[in-house]
């Protein structure tokens, strides 16, 4: 309406017919008090709502404050005497407690499920990062991580062939701590796995003999036996990505140079691609194509 | 059987114990049964040189199956000398690859290329590591197997610790070793001792660690007697401190047995009560300390967790384990290759 | 227990750490005394009250540390090469000696060493025939012992001349002109004893109370009965006590300027399981001026250092060690007054814990004998 012309008659008669109109309306002023009084009930009520939130907030927070101080100092329970026994008391504290576990929760979160925990001279953190392989609990392999004036790996267990360094760097570990741990858990995870398939292989397939091996395990040369023939094969597996327990390549070298490109010793191959190598040995004994 | 070769394998027998040698020459698995039960090791050292003498030429054995025993032996039994530490340095992209075969070949090769004669033998150990038995010549003499260089690596490693190496020797063995690993470069690790699985536990990691735990108590100390039971407690609070302090920066347990430590400091002489040093312009307090001890790293655990020495540990102290080293050069300012910057607090 | 003390002088844990080293070499001194006489005792008793009435008290050895001299006189430059036969001098040098404590020896005469060449000699003789001396040298072998005095070695007129004892072995086959090996040397000396004690000596005693000895122990053994048969003396293991090794530290230091010491070295040792043993060497000059910051106001002694030359004082010498302590321990955080000092090495010679001692420079001879004479004085037992 703003953008019609204001200059004409037939306007200036719309303009009182409309101002008419609202004039009728007045009678509804009443109810629009009635309306606001209602709207500062409520907005009273909530900020009451509000105020006994912050209330209960607070208590919660000197709760959650001094049940902290409590699991620091695993002191004996010295809680405020007067609002003990209430009800509502009880739910406070069982509140307080439920945000302290929601806490520690998003923190493990946040540091990827790594125990980390702060050292004596509180200086920095120490990580400790477990491995295991087929449900066996193995090695567990420490870190301790200077803060301050900046990230730094101060302290660590962590053998010399596993490029801790490299792996720091190339992770970013200084901005995403994160990614580092993971990334590092996965190469000591997947050298774990290796070394467990290689202890396996050696200790329960002993018609098996093993050739070569690193202190990586990321190479493996084995010899297999083919039953009738007993012509030997030379096996090597190549474990070219460190974050994983299976090999990248295998090879065969064989007197009988045409074995390696027959259909079962082609067929042993991605077996031993696609499974833990001593589960791949399993089954090409139950195949019967080695000893 | 050449001249040479009957002499090491005199020298040999003279110095392995007729015990030692039953075993060695039963790993070295050459012998047939009736030759084994033909050599008396009862007898003198003389006579069972004698029937050794005489079954390698009855066999024609050379002067390469009297170093292959000599490689048993040594294996067996390293700790005969100093081994040194070096550390190869920027692998490239193919060095964890490099498998036995390939570095035996590459190594051969490489040294061949640098020695006109050099003997090189080279015998993978059950625990995965390489042991290379070196012996030197030069363009006029042939190799010297009397003075042999042993070099142990373990293959994706950056250690290799060495044995009798010359001061000539040691830029053609780093040349060989960084080529044959593809490496860029190798350095001293300043690590050294006579115990070389004392070196190689302590670089590889392979001794318990102690890290801070949620679970305390987990490390106990031996024979803390304190009479007085009112003391007892915060006695017993501290000693508990300065252990898991002690443990935390020296480990747990058997500690790898290394037996010296030496620092050169060339700091300033800094003394409260001695105005006249302190202000000494410039210059230096320069010593030498060695520490050393039949285990030096159990000695300094003690050390700290008794008191004698101050908790937190000093990094000078801690460094050993830490870093790895056993020779430090400390100046105020941290310059020189092996030095290392420490401003103590006092 | 062990606190951080950095810059204090502790006197109380050198002097508590002296005591338990002292009570631990006390019974082999007991054991010693048995077979005494009783005209012997008074010699014994007159050096303590020598050492007026505090000493009194020093009734155990373990107040050794203690009673010797808080102040000496700074090693003078002895020139005694001018004194001394040379080749007796080199001899001295030559060897590291093996120390002992001697009680004067009764109606010892320097007029009959040519006498006493003959009775030793006849007394190994005997006691390897008896079987009594383990085999040194193989049974074809005689010896050849002779004694001599080493003119010009004394700190005073009342020391008594030193007594220079060499065993030459000579095989019964070899010929007349075939060389002889010296297979054993010893020593008994008193320089700068203390005159008061020498003097109240009765008339027949004659007191030489440092004893060396360089060869084997048997000879040595065979060589201390033969003088405890015929003068009535008896001897004792005697060891440069912690103290002892600290007022070396200082006197060898102090002769820098003179004679380079090339680098001082101390060997200190740990009590811990296992032992732990830290050496210590200083660059000669830094050490020299360590101890030059330690020394008191020259100023007051000016006079007196132009003829005789400072004197040093015990306070001096512990300052300068908690110097060489405290810089140590900034660096290590630990602790050498929990160890024990053993071993003090220089150019000028070295001295160990366990009594063994090479003096390699003649000029500082007389400096070194003379505190190990007071020592050996002090070991005597009562």
């Amino acid at each position: 309406m703003d953008g019609a012309p204001s200059k004409g008659v037939l306007s200036h008669l719309n303009l009182l017919e409309v101002l008419a109109r609202s004039r009728k309306s007045q009678p509804q002023q009443h109810s629009r008090v009635n309306e606001l009084k209602a709207k500062a009930a409520a907005l009273m009520k909530q900020r009451d709502q509000l105020k006994a939130e912050i209330q209960t907030h607070q208590n919660l927070q000197k709760l959650r404050t001094s049940m902290d101080r409590q699991n620091s100092n695993d002191e004996e329970d010295e809680m405020d005497d007067d609002s003990e026994n209430s009800e509502n008391s009880q739910l406070l504290r069982l509140m307080a407690r439920h945000t302290q576990l929601k806490d520690l929760l998003d923190a493990h979160h946040l540091i990827g499920g790594y125990d980390v925990i702060k050292t004596s001279r509180g200086k920095g953190v120490c990580v400790s990062l477990a491995t295991a392989y087929e449900g066996v609990y193995l090695d567990t392999y420490n870190l301790e991580i200077d803060m301050k004036p900046k990230l730094r790996i101060s302290r660590h267990n962590i053998p010399p062939f596993i490029p801790l360094n490299d792996l720091a760097e190339q992770s970013n570990m200084e901005t995403n701590i994160k990614d580092f741990l993971d990334l590092l858990s996965r190469h000591l995870n997947a050298f774990a796995g290796r070394k467990q398939q290689l202890k396996i292989v050696k200790e329960e397939l002993k018609s098996i003999e093993v050739m070569e091996s690193n202190v990586l395990c990321s190479i493996l040369v084995l010899m297999f036996t083919v039953p009738r023939q007993k012509t030997a094969v030379l096996c090597t597996l190549d474990y070219t990505d460190h974050t994983r327990c299976l090999p990248t390549r295998v090879h065969f070298d064989s007197e009988d140079q045409e074995l390696p490109n027959s259909p079962e010793w082609k067929k042993n191959c991605s077996l031993l691609k696609e499974t833990p190598v001593h589960k791949a040995i399993i089954t090409m004994k139950k195949m019967g194509h080695i000893v | 059987m050449d001249d040479l070769s009957r002499r090491l394998l005199q020298r040999l027998v003279r110095r392995i114990p007729a015990q030692a040698l039953k075993t060695t020459l039963g790993k070295w698995d050459r012998l047939t049964a009736a030759q084994r039960q033909s050599v008396d090791f009862t007898q003198p050292k003389w006579t069972i040189t004698e029937t050794l003498l005489a079954i390698f030429e009855e066999n024609e054995w050379t002067m390469k199956h009297v170093t292959e025993l000599e490689m048993i032996h040594i294996i067996d039994n390293p700790n005969q000398g100093m081994w040194y530490a070096f550390q190869l340095m920027d692998p490239e992209d193919d060095a964890k690859s490099v498998e036995l075969t390939q570095f035996k070949e590459q190594f051969k090769a490489h040294l061949s290329e640098l020695v006109r004669h050099v003997s090189v033998k080279i015998k993978k150990h059950t625990d995965e590591a390489v042991w290379i038995r070196i012996a030197w010549g030069d363009s006029f003499s042939r190799p010297n197997h009397m003075k042999p260089t042993y070099v142990v690596h373990h293959l994706q490693t950056p250690y290799v610790f060495v044995t009798s190496l010359t001061s000539k020797q040691k830029p053609l063995l780093s040349q060989a070793l960084i080529l044959s690993t593809r490496h860029q470069g190798i350095k001293d690790a300043n690590l050294s001792g006579r115990k070389l699985a004392a070196i190689r536990d302590l670089l590889m990691k392979q001794y318990q660690q102690v890290f801070p735990t949620k679970y305390p108590g987990t490390l106990t100390e031996k024979n803390q007697t304190v009479s007085n039971p009112r003391i007892e407690r915060e006695q017993a609070e501290l000693g508990e401190n300065r252990f898991q302090m002690a443990c935390e920066a020296f480990g747990d347990g058997m500690l790898p047995q290394l037996q010296s430590a030496i620092y050169k400091l060339e700091t300033k002489f800094r003394d409260h009560t001695n105005k006249t040093m302190t202000e000494r312009e410039e210059l230096p307090f320069k010593c030498v300390v060695k520490f050393s001890s039949t285990n030096l790293l159990e000695s300094l655990r003690e050390c700290a967790a008794s008191g004698i020495a101050s908790t937190p540990v000093t990094p000078l102290l801690s460094s050993i384990p830490l870093k790895g080293r056993n020779y430090f050069v400390i100046t105020d300012n941290g310059l020189g290759p092996s030095s290392q910057t420490n401003q103590p607090q006092n | 227990m062990f606190k951080i003390v950095s810059g204090f002088v502790r006197y109380n844990t050198t002097i508590r750490m002296e005591r338990q080293h002292s009570s631990v070499v006390r019974t082999p001194l007991d054991s010693v005394k048995v077979q005494r006489r009783s005209k012997s005792r008074s010699y014994r008793q007159s050096y303590r009250s020598c050492l007026g009435a505090a000493s009194r008290l020093g009734s155990t050895p373990a107040f050794t540390a203690r009673r010797l001299n808080t102040s000496r006189k700074a090693p003078k430059l002895h020139n005694i090469t001018e004194k001394v036969n040379a080749e007796q001098l080199a001899l001295l040098m030559k060897s590291e000696w093996k120390l002992s404590y001697v009680t004067p020896l009764y109606q010892f005469r320097h007029t009959q060493l040519k006498s006493y060449s003959r009775q030793l000699s006849a007394f190994i003789a005997a006691e390897k025939q008896q079987g009594l001396a383990v085999e040194v040298e193989g049974s074809q072998n005689s010896f050849r012992v002779s004694f001599s005095a080493v003119q010009g070695m004394a700190g005073t007129d009342d020391d008594a001349e030193t007594v220079l004892i060499q065993i030459h072995s000579k095989s019964i086959f070899a010929r007349q002109d075939e060389h002889q090996r010296l297979i054993w040397s010893g020593w008994l000396t008193c320089i700068n004893g203390n005159p008061d004690y020498l003097r109240s000596l009765p008339k027949d005693f004659i007191c030489l109370p440092l004893f060396g000895s360089s060869g084997s122990e048997v000879l040595t053994s065979s060589v201390q009965s033969w003088f405890q048969q015929n003068f009535d003396c008896c001897f004792g293991p005697l060891e440069i006590s912690h103290t002892s090794l600290q007022w070396l530290v200082a006197l060898w230091t102090n002769c820098h300027t003179e004679s380079n010491i090339q680098h001082l070295k101390m060997i200190w040792s740990i009590p811990v399981v296992p032992p732990l043993q830290i050496t210590y060497t200083v660059n000669p000059q830094d050490a020299w001026d360590l101890w030059n910051s330690v020394r008191k106001s020259p100023q007051e002694e000016k006079e007196t250092e132009e003829e005789e030359g400072r004197s040093i004082d015990i306070e001096e010498v512990m300052q300068f060690m908690q110097g060489l302590k405290s810089h140590f321990y900034r660096h290590f955080r630990l602790d050498l007054s929990a160890g024990s000092l053993k071993q003090v090495s220089t150019a000028l010679g070295s001295a160990k814990y366990n009594g063994r001692i090479k003096i390699s420079n003649s000029k500082y001879m007389i400096t070194t004998l003379t505190l190990l004479t007071e020592g050996a004085l002090l070991k005597m037992p009562i």
